[in-house]
C-alpha cells in the first residue's frame, strides 16, 4: 500500500517523458486556463460541482419534482449530517497525509467505543458534561495511539493495523454494555443542547436556522486542523513525512513521532465525533459508528473526493470541507427526489460514481499537467 | 514494495539455465512449497481445536464441524482471488457489494422467478461476478488509480445494483435447487460439505498455478516491482485485470454457496465480508505490500477466523467477542510475519 498504484509505477517512465512543463504567464488562453484549474485544483472542481448540484435541485424543487422544497432552510438543516462526516474526513486527512499507505479503518469502531464510554460517564456515573467530554477525547486519543504505536513504531501496514483494531474496538463497544444502548434524561437533553437547529443572534432573522453542532464542534475543529496543518511546524513536518519519509528523516524530522501523532489526532477527533453522535441519536449506541457501511468508508471517501492523495503528502482542509458540503447536499437532494426509500439507495450510486469520477479525473490531471493539488 | 523482495528477488526470475541440474535449479528458483506462516497456522489450529474440544465436548462433533466448514467455504474461495489481487499489490474492498449482486441475482432472478436448474445458476452467478470484477480491473489497470479508491467507489455502486434488484424486500422461499452445495445431508459426502471440497480443490489448483506456471509467477513479479515486471515483458495491465476477474468469478461461486445455505436472503448479505476476506488473507501470511503470499495460508486463515467465531458461540460467550479475537489474531499473525521478515533481511 505504500507505493503509488502499480500501473502508475509501471508507466511512470513513459509519463515523465510525455509531460510537458506547464505553461506560465499569458501564453495560455482563458478556456485552457479554466480547464487547467478545474483539473488540477480540486477546490475549484468541487466548487463548480456544488453550484451545479444546488442549482439543479433548486430548479427541480421549483418544478415540483421534489417531495419537499430544496432551499436555504433545508440546506442549512442538512448540515447536521456534515458535522460527523467532515470531522472524520479531517481524521482521515491527517493519517492519509502521513504517508506510507496511511489510512484509518478503525474510526467508526472508535466512535462506537468512545461513545459508549461517554454514555457511561455522562448518563450513568453522573459526571458533568465537560469532564465526560474530556474523558471521551482522552479515550479516543488512547485508541488512536494504539494504531499509531502499531503503525509508526512496530511497522505494521496501516490498513492491517486499523483493520485489526476496527474488529477489536467494534467488539468491545458491543460487549461493554451487553449490546444495550445507554440513554437517560441527561443524554436526551444533549440532543437539545448540541444537535438542534438554532436561530443565530443578531443576524439570525435574515438567515436560516443552523444546527448548533456546526458551531460547537465543526467550525472550531476546522479552524484548529487548518491552523495545525498550515501554520505550525507539526503540519509542515507531516507533509514532509508523507511526501518522502526518507528525505524527512535526513532533514532531522522524527518520522515515527510525527506519524504516531497523526493517528493519535485521528483518534482524538473520533472521540469528538462520538460525543456528536451520542447527541444526534440522543443515546449512546454500541453500533453507532459501524452499523451499515460504518463511518470509516464514507470518511475515506470524503477525504479522497476532497483531493487527499492516498499516497500521502497532498491534501487540504478546504478540499475536505467542500467535499463534505457536496456530498451532504447531493444526498439531501437525492433523498427528496424519491417518495419512497429508494433515495437512500441512489445515494450509494451517487457516492460511488462521484468517487470513481474524481479518482479518474486525478489520473487525467496527472497525465496532462503532471499532478493535481 | 521493492524492499520486501530484495532478499528474494531471485525467486521471480524465469528458469534460465538448462544445463544446471533441473531439480536443484527448481529448488533454488521457487520458494518452499509451504511457508512458515502456514505451519504456524496449522499448529495454532490444532491447539485451538484441542482446547475447544476439551472446553465444550460439542465442538469436536459433526454437528459443529460441518457448519463450520460450510461457513469457511465462501470466505476462503473469495480469499483465493483476494490473495492474487493482494500479491499484485492491489486490494478489493468491493467484494461485499459484489457478493450481494451475485447472491440476489442467483436467488431472486434465477431461482425464484425463473426456476432455472443449478447447471444454469452457477455459471450465471460466475459470469455476473466476473463482469463486476472486469469493471474493477478495467478501472484500476487503465484508469491509473489506486485500487482501494476505485473499489471503495464500485462497492457503493454494487450495493446500489444489489438493492435495486432486492427492491426493498428479502428474498423468501428459495427452492433447494442448489442443495448439492448446501449444508444439508444432500450437500455432504463422507460428512464433509461439498462447498468445502470445492474450496480445497480450487485452492490446490490456484496453489499450482501461482507456483508452477509462468502466468502465476507474473503476479508475484508485478507485486514485487511493477516497472521491472513490465521491462521483463509481463503484460502488467492484462495480468492485473485478470486478478480482479478471477476474484469476480470466485465471488460468483461463493455467492451461490451462500444462497444454497438457506431458504431466505436478507439485504445484508455480503455486508462486511470484504473485511473478513482481507482478514483471512493477511492472517494467512500474504503481505499487503504485494509480492508475497499463499492461497493455502488464506484457506487456513479463513478456517482460523471461523473457528474463533464458532468457538466463542459454543463457549456461550457473547458472540460479538469473536471480533475482538479476530482483531488480535490479525495483529499476532502479521506481527509474527513482520518479525520473521526482519530477521530474514538481517541475515
Amino acid at each position: 500500500m505504500s507505493t503509488p498504484s502499480l500501473t502508475e509505477t509501471a508507466h511512470g517512465a513513459e509519463r515523465k517523458e510525455r509531460k510537458s512543463p506547464p505553461t506560465v504567464g499569458g501564453a495560455e488562453s482563458l478556456p485552457a486556463k479554466l480547464l487547467r484549474s478545474l483539473l488540477t485544483q480540486r477546490v475549484v472542481l468541487l466548487g463548480v460541482l456544488i453550484v451545479l448540484v444546488v442549482v439543479v435541485f433548486v430548479i427541480m424543487g421549483h418544478g415540483d419534482y421534489l417531495t419537499s422544497p430544496f432551499d436555504t432552510d433545508s440546506m442549512a438543516a442538512a448540515l447536521i449530517n456534515a458535522v460527523p462526516l467532515a470531522l472524520l474526513g479531517f481524521a482521515e486527512l491527517l493519517v492519509i497525509l502521513s504517508g506510507r499507505g496511511g489510512i484509518d479503518l478503525s474510526v467508526g469502531a472508535n466512535v462506537s467505543l468512545s461513545g459508549m464510554l461517554f454514555g457511561f460517564a455522562y448518563g450513568q456515573w453522573g459526571w458533568g458534561f465537560l469532564p465526560a467530554l474530556l474523558l471521551t477525547l482522552l479515550a479516543g486519543a488512547v485508541l488512536g495511539a494504539v494504531n499509531g504505536f502499531l503503525i509508526a513504531n512496530v511497522g505494521f501496514p496501516a490498513l492491517i493495523a486499523t483493520l485489526a483494531t476496527f474488529y477489536a474496538y467494534k467488539s468491545l463497544a458491543v460487549v461493554i454494555n451487553d449490546q444495550k444502548p445507554i440513554s437517560g434524561s441527561e443524554i436526551q437533553g444533549l440532543y437539545d443542547s448540541t444537535a438542534r437547529s438554532i436561530e443565530l443572534p443578531v443576524v439570525g432573522q435574515y438567515l436560516p436556522d443552523f444546527p448548533i453542532g456546526l458551531f460547537l464542534f465543526l467550525l472550531p475543529a476546522m479552524v484548529i486542523v487548518w491552523l495545525l496543518l498550515a501554520r505550525t511546524t507539526y503540519g509542515r513536518r507531516l507533509y514532509a513525512v508523507g511526501t518522502n519519509d526518507v528525505a524527512a528523516r535526513w532533514s532531522a524530522i522524527d518520522v515515527r513521532d510525527t506519524r504516531f501523532k497523526a493517528y493519535v489526532l485521528s483518534g482524538l477527533i473520533s472521540g469528538l465525533v462520538a460525543v456528536v453522535t451520542v447527541g444526534q441519536f440522543a443515546s449512546a449506541r454500541p453500533d453507532a459508528g459501524v452499523s451499515g457501511n460504518g463511518m470509516a468508508l464514507p470518511a475515506i471517501t470524503i477525504a479522497v473526493l476532497g483531493g487527499v492523495a492516498i499516497t500521502g503528502g497532498i491534501g487540504r482542509v478546504a478540499g475536505v470541507v467542500l467535499a463534505t458540503l457536496l456530498v451532504v447536499w447531493l444526498n439531501d437532494g437525492i433523498l427528496k427526489s424519491f417518495a419512497d426509500n429508494r433515495g437512500s439507495q441512489y445515494q450509494l450510486l451517487a457516492l460511488g460514481v462521484v468517487l470513481v469520477f474524481a479518482a479518474l479525473l486525478n489520473g487525467v490531471a496527472t497525465r496532462r499537467y503532471g499532478g493535481s493539488r | 514494495m521493492t524492499t520486501q523482495m530484495e532478499d528474494r528477488s531471485d525467486a521471480d526470475q524465469p528458469p534460465a539455465t538448462a544445463d544446471a541440474a533441473p531439480v536443484r535449479a527448481k529448488d533454488r528458483i521457487l520458494p518452499s512449497p509451504v511457508t512458515g506462516q502456514e505451519l504456524v497456522l496449522v499448529g495454532v489450529l490444532v491447539v485451538l481445536w484441542a482446547i475447544l474440544g476439551f472446553a465444550t465436548p460439542a465442538f469436536l462433533t459433526a454437528g459443529s464441524i460441518q457448519p463450520l466448514l460450510g461457513a469457511v467455504a465462501p470466505t476462503a474461495l473469495i480469499g483465493i482471488g483476494m490473495t492474487i489481487i493482494i500479491v499484485t499489490g492491489g486490494i478489493d474492498v468491493s467484494v461485499g457489494g459484489a457478493i450481494m449482486v451475485c447472491a440476489v441475482i442467483t436467488a431472486k432472478t434465477v431461482l425464484v422467478n425463473h426456476h432455472l436448474p443449478w447447471i444454469a445458476a452457477i455459471p450465471i452467478a460466475m459470469v455476473v461476478g466476473g463482469l463486476l470484477g472486469l469493471l474493477n480491473g478495467l478501472l484500476i489497470a487503465y484508469g491509473r488509480v489506486h485500487a482501494i479508491i476505485i473499489t471503495f467507489g464500485t462497492a457503493n455502486i454494487f450495493q446500489w445494483i444489489g438493492l435495486q434488484i432486492f427492491s426493498s424486500s428479502t428474498v423468501n422461499g428459495i427452492p433447494n435447487t442448489l442443495q448439492w452445495l448446501g449444508n444439508g445431508a444432500a450437500g455432504r459426502t463422507a460428512g464433509v460439505p461439498h462447498s468445502f471440497f470445492i474450496t480445497v480443490v480450487l485452492a490446490g489448483i490456484a496453489w499450482w498455478y501461482l507456483r508452477h506456471t509462468a502466468g502465476g509467477r507474473h503476479f508475484f513479479a508485478i507485486g514485487g516491482d511493477a516497472v521491472a515486471a513490465r521491462l521483463a515483458g509481463v503484460r502488467v495491465r492484462r495480468r492485473v485485470m485478470l486478478a480482479y476477474v478471477i476474484t469476480g468469478l470466485l465471488v460468483g461461486l461463493g455467492a451461490t454457496i451462500i444462497v444454497s445455505q438457506g431458504s431466505n436472503l436478507g439485504q445484508n448479505v455480503g455486508a462486511g465480508k470484504e473485511l473478513a476476506v482481507i482478514a483471512a488473507v493477511v492472517i494467512g501470511g500474504t503481505s499487503i505490500m504485494g509480492g508475497r503470499g499463499s492461497v493455502l495460508g488464506t484457506v487456513l486463515g479463513a478456517i482460523l477466523v471461523q473457528t474463533v467465531t464458532s468457538g466463542v458461540t459454543q463457549l456461550s460467550w457473547p458472540s460479538q467477542l469473536s471480533d475482538l479475537f479476530v482483531g488480535v489474531a490479525i495483529i499476532v499473525a502479521v506481527g509474527a510475519d513482520l518479525v520473521r521478515e526482519r530477521a530474514r533481511r538481517r541475515r
